[in-house]
């Protein structure tokens, strides 16, 4: 089961974190240039990914309705995890006149992610713009993979299934947030903050959320401090933080 | 009415960080204890005497939370403390124990209507887990029926998975059900006959972040009498209940009898001991049960809890806190329907928990809460208050009077209430 939660986290929190950074980094968004491709992942046991790569831009879908152009083949959980790993290719099975994309643009930009997934710290330390969107991607990233893990994992079930239903915001100062709505055990990450949240975790600001996303601070000397803040039904933060804290399980 | 600020518990609080982790970890610190938001509340404690404590900014606190129920006389009760300091006199942690134990022993067998004998040890969790020990010692079984939002130490077979360095083996002999639900308790009679040894409980249904249950008639004695049915230990943690409700204990409060008892917070008003008391019948086992610590015996914290108990039954402690907790609760009702909100106060009145009516995030719960604790009162928004004997009318007209200044400012806060 290990591998099944972390190939559907590298699906549906990492990869799809594509769409993100091609927004945020420019870099990424002019080597997709005016390209169309859309890719769609297919491993067995978990919802089809599909990444739609066109004008300098990337849209991320869950499920099989969405079109494509080409399709990758997974032999299993596991075989998608070692192409994350960059110890195995894909079957294309569709779209072979996209591989020179898949080999050359996508690879560069899966290069881009782990910049900013797997943060230079030096650089964070002076750059604010490059610390800013390091966090912007690892809070998707983390934030998206909650709900797999409450989806896919015994333990995240259990944890899903004692939350509330309701909505949780977080949210990192008045710049960025994004909410989970939580229902009958079921987990859905939104982009942006939401009017109606029972509960809230707040981070002060990108270096607070920079420093616990990457294990550096600790939520709990963070609220004694004021820099992350908690309100509202405190049993749905106590149980979202706990399946938050399993993240990093599958991540490293 | 001037609001209560704290520079020097956050300059503590900065210098605590560095050395111990998370700053003030456990119930008492800003994380687990809910201080939401941090900014209202104090962290540090320079003194304590009845009622009320003085942070270390010199903002005098009327303490509803008494500690989390140690505080039951009222801080540094001179009487506690005397005893406490005559026997620092002679001896405390020694080699053999002083005969002092044997008193206390004595004492909880006369004053606990369940109790044939008395083990002492430091925290609730201890005897919690000693009593579960026992449970399985007498019957030779494995597994512990528990009820949904109980809590009873922080040992891993007490928590649940998801809770960090908890494993499914830790718990896959503990079976959760709901309060109060015989039919449920009956099925996993059913399921698992002759595998259960005990079921573990506390006296009503005081879980945090929620509402609290009496238990509801008849439950009590049929789960008694399903236990002894079945060969079953009945436990009873009384760690937060205990003396609160009943000098005799809380199941003699319910009209039941326990197999084996728990208590600790009110035992010696903050004085570090608990006990574990039992029936006669489980005298053999918990005396094979290997079960000890470097301060268990200790002779001071023992010598409090004789002069707690004494005082406690000479005043009559538990009516003089119903009596307190009914003022308390009743005042603090009506001055919130007179700002037009809906207090609810459930659970005992020596220890109820409150909560307000429209508010299912917390949000307005949380923010009154706040404004009560920059006017001086200390409540809590997730977990149970508790009574303690010291609190005058005085005390609770103060209480009162905050109270309506900070209704007034949280519906100051929230038009959108009232449109």
């Amino acid at each position: 089961m290990y591998e099944t939660v972390k190939a559907s986290i590298n699906l549906h929190a990492i990869l799809r974190n594509m769409e993100d950074l091609c927004q945020l980094d420019d870099a990424s968004a002019e080597a997709v240039g005016d390209r169309h491709v859309s890719i769609r992942f297919s491993v067995p046991e978990i919802d089809r990914l599909v990444l739609t790569f066109r004008n300098q831009s990337c849209q991320a879908g869950r499920g099989d309705e969405i079109p494509y152009n080409m399709n990758l083949r997974f032999s299993s959980p596991e075989h998608l995890n070692l192409m994350v790993e960059g110890v195995k290719n894909p079957i294309p099975t569709k779209g072979f006149r996209h591989i020179g994309f898949l080999k050359d643009t996508f690879t560069f930009l899966a290069g881009q992610l782990e910049s900013y997934l797997k943060p230079d710290h030096e650089k964070a330390a002076t750059d604010f713009d490059y610390l800013k969107k390091s966090t912007i991607l690892t809070a998707y990233a983390a934030l998206y993979a909650v709900p797999e893990i409450a989806r896919y994992d015994e333990t995240g079930r259990k944890l899903a299934g004692k939350i509330e239903d309701g909505i949780i915001n977080v949210t990192v100062g008045d710049d960025f947030g994004l909410h989970l709505i939580a229902e009958k055990g079921r987990l859905r990450t939104i982009k942006g903050r939401s009017a109606n949240a029972r509960t809230a975790m707040m981070f002060d600001t990108f270096e607070t959320a920079f420093g616990l996303l990457n294990g550096k601070l600790d939520s709990y000397t963070c609220i004694g401090l004021g820099l992350l803040a908690v309100r509202g039904r405190v049993s749905m933060i106590d149980n979202f933080n706990k399946l938050l804290g399993m993240v990093p399980h599958y991540l490293s | 009415m001037q609001r209560y600020q704290y520079p020097k518990s956050r300059e503590l609080f900065e210098r605590a960080v560095k050395v111990i982790p998370a700053g003030i970890p456990g119930h008492l610190g800003p994380a687990s204890g809910c201080f939401i938001p941090v900014s209202a509340y104090p962290f540090f404690c320079e003194r304590a005497e009845g009622t009320y404590f003085w942070d270390v900014d010199g903002n005098r606190f009327i303490d509803y939370m008494c500690a989390y129920g140690p505080n039951i006389l009222g801080y540094n009760h001179p009487e506690v403390d005397a005893a406490a300091r005559a026997q620092i006199e002679k001896a405390n942690c020694t080699t053999v124990p002083a005969p002092l134990m044997i008193e206390l022993a004595e004492l909880l067998v006369d004053t606990v209507d369940s109790a044939d004998w008395a083990m002492f040890a430091k925290n609730g969790g201890d005897v919690t887990n000693l009593a579960m020990l026992t449970a399985r010692a007498a019957t030779g079984r494995k597994k512990i029926v528990k009820f949904v939002g109980g809590y009873h130490g922080v040992h891993p077979w007490m928590l649940d998975v998801g809770y960090p360095g908890v494993l499914y083996e830790d718990i896959e002999n503990i079976i959760t059900i709901p309060f109060n639900n015989v039919k449920m308790f009956k099925r996993v009679l059913a399921d698992h006959h002759g595998d259960i040894a005990g079921v573990i409980s506390t006296p009503y249904d005081h879980q945090a972040m929620n509402e609290n249950h009496l238990p509801a008639d008849g439950f009590w004695n049929e789960v008694r009498q399903l236990c002894t049915a079945n060969g079953i230990v009945l436990i009873l943690d009384d760690v937060r209940c205990g003396f609160r409700l009943d000098l005799r204990g809380s199941d003699y409060h319910y009209g039941f009898r326990a197999d084996l008892i728990c208590f600790c917070k009110a035992l010696a008003n903050g004085y570090n001991i608990s006990a574990l008391c039992g029936a006669e019948s489980l005298r053999p086992a918990i005396s094979s049960v290997f079960a000890t610590g470097s301060y268990w015996l200790s002779a001071v914290p023992i010598a409090a809890a004789i002069r707690c108990i004494e005082i406690l039954r000479e005043i009559n402690a538990p009516q003089i806190m119903k009596e307190i907790g009914d003022k308390f609760a009743d005042g603090l009702i009506k001055v919130a329907d007179e700002h037009c909100f809906e207090l609810r106060v459930t659970g005992e009145r020596a220890m109820p928990i409150l909560t307000l009516g429209n508010d299912d995030s917390n949000f307005l719960l949380q923010e009154w809460v706040a404004e009560m604790m920059m006017r001086g009162i200390f409540l809590a928004n997730h977990h149970n208050i508790f009574m303690n004997c010291a609190v005058s009318d005085e005390d609770l007209e103060q209480t009162f009077a905050a109270a309506h200044d900070a209704f007034e400012t949280v519906r100051k806060n929230h038009p959108e209430m009232y449109r």
